[in-house]
């Protein structure tokens, strides 16, 4: 999987779920102010990935520091990348 | 219906363009005084009122609240009726059994008012802060002890949860968060699902239309309209389970909220109120 392919997973998971404005989903947008989450959406957004592309990520602490899109995208490539070279 | 077609078929009620006419200038000439006075005559006997409702009953202070607040709210589709027709489809103390929590889709700051539709009063709203900043209602939702879910905690929000249903209460959210703007179901967020899954409550889906025809967002004067308030059958959080169950949950109502909006059929017969 490639990493626009990744990205166009995450998008489509997030755009599913919580049915945000597709020309908010850019990679700056940040997921408080542009795109509406609030705390429990951040919780239930975890969930989301964790479901889109089957692993774990609720106990990893960089997950805390995502503020935008584009955190999410670089977060899930890197985590992807690295179940992918310890398989 | 799949989601997708539900969510394009998604029509406004607003059918016709917003008139003017000679029904609406009488409306807006009688009732927004009338209300006017109607809310001043509740806070000047609110102080006789509660204490005697306290006194012959024996109920704590915002059980007494809700109730005041519930014929508040029948008051007022009183002075609404000669200029809207009110509707209610599928609400009967049979079919709304507590506890459970009532969700609504939110078009008109009016949309609370026609909570006096229901055939309960024990409702304790959860809303945003702001309206807990209209002064001449504020103490009163405080007294109720309704939910200011912007400044409350999640644990704080699932204790207050736990307090109303143990009581045999609602809780009711607006999961929209905002009232629509063009009529369509906006997305939900996820507070009311996760308490459901949580508490182990059930959901009671009710779809309000007309109210945006009636004072939708962005005007200041009343029109004329048919406000339909229509429960939906309980939805059981056990049928949602795993850890993303709330989210299940969460599509599965609102699914059934737009299918229902796009017009779709249920046995119930309206009744007019």
């Amino acid at each position: 999987m490639t990493d626009q392919e990744i990205i166009q997973g995450i998008d489509k998971a997030l755009l599913e779920e919580f049915e945000f404005n597709a020309d908010d989903m850019r990679p700056e947008a940040a997921l408080g102010e542009t795109l509406g989450l609030d705390s429990l959406d951040y919780v239930d957004m975890v969930i989301v990935l964790e479901r889109a592309f089957s692993f774990k990520i609720r106990d990893e602490e960089a997950i805390r520091k995502i503020r935008t899109l584009g955190d999410i995208h670089a977060f899930v490539i890197g985590k992807y990348r690295q179940q992918e070279r310890e398989a | 219906m799949t989601r997708d077609a539900a969510l394009r078929d998604q029509t406004r009620s607003r059918a016709a363009r917003p008139r003017f006419g000679p029904a609406a200038l009488l409306m807006n000439l009688t009732v927004y005084p009338l209300m006017a006075l109607w809310t001043l005559l509740g806070i000047a006997i609110f102080p006789l009122i509660f204490p005697g409702w306290k006194l012959v009953t024996g109920w704590g202070s915002d059980r007494i609240m809700r109730h005041l607040i519930w014929l508040y709210g029948r008051g007022w589709l009183l002075l609404m009726s000669p200029f809207v027709r009110f509707r209610r489809e599928g609400l009967t103390v049979a079919g709304i059994r507590p506890p459970a929590i009532l969700i609504v889709n939110h078009r008109s700051f009016f949309d609370t008012y026609c909570m006096a539709l229901l055939p309960v009063y024990d409702i304790t709203f959860a809303v945003r802060a702001w309206p807990f900043r209209m002064f001449w209602y504020g103490g009163f939702m405080r007294l109720a002890r309704y939910l200011d879910v912007e400044n409350l905690s999640w644990e704080e929000c699932v204790a207050a949860g736990r307090r109303v249903f143990a009581a045999h209460g609602f809780l009711l959210f607006f999961p929209e968060g905002h009232r629509s703007r063009d009529g369509r179901l906006q997305r939900f967020y996820g507070g009311a699902f996760k308490l459901a899954r949580e508490t182990g409550v059930p959901v009671i889906p009710l779809c309000i239309t007309g109210t945006d025809v009636l004072l939708p967002p962005g005007r200041f004067w009343l029109q004329p309209a048919r406000v339909t308030l229509r429960a939906l059958p309980p939805v059981h959080p056990s049928q949602f389970p795993g850890p993303s169950g709330h989210l299940d949950l969460r599509r599965f109502v609102r699914d059934r909220m737009v299918e229902q909006l796009n017009g779709g059929t249920t046995e119930q017969r309206p009744t007019r109120v």
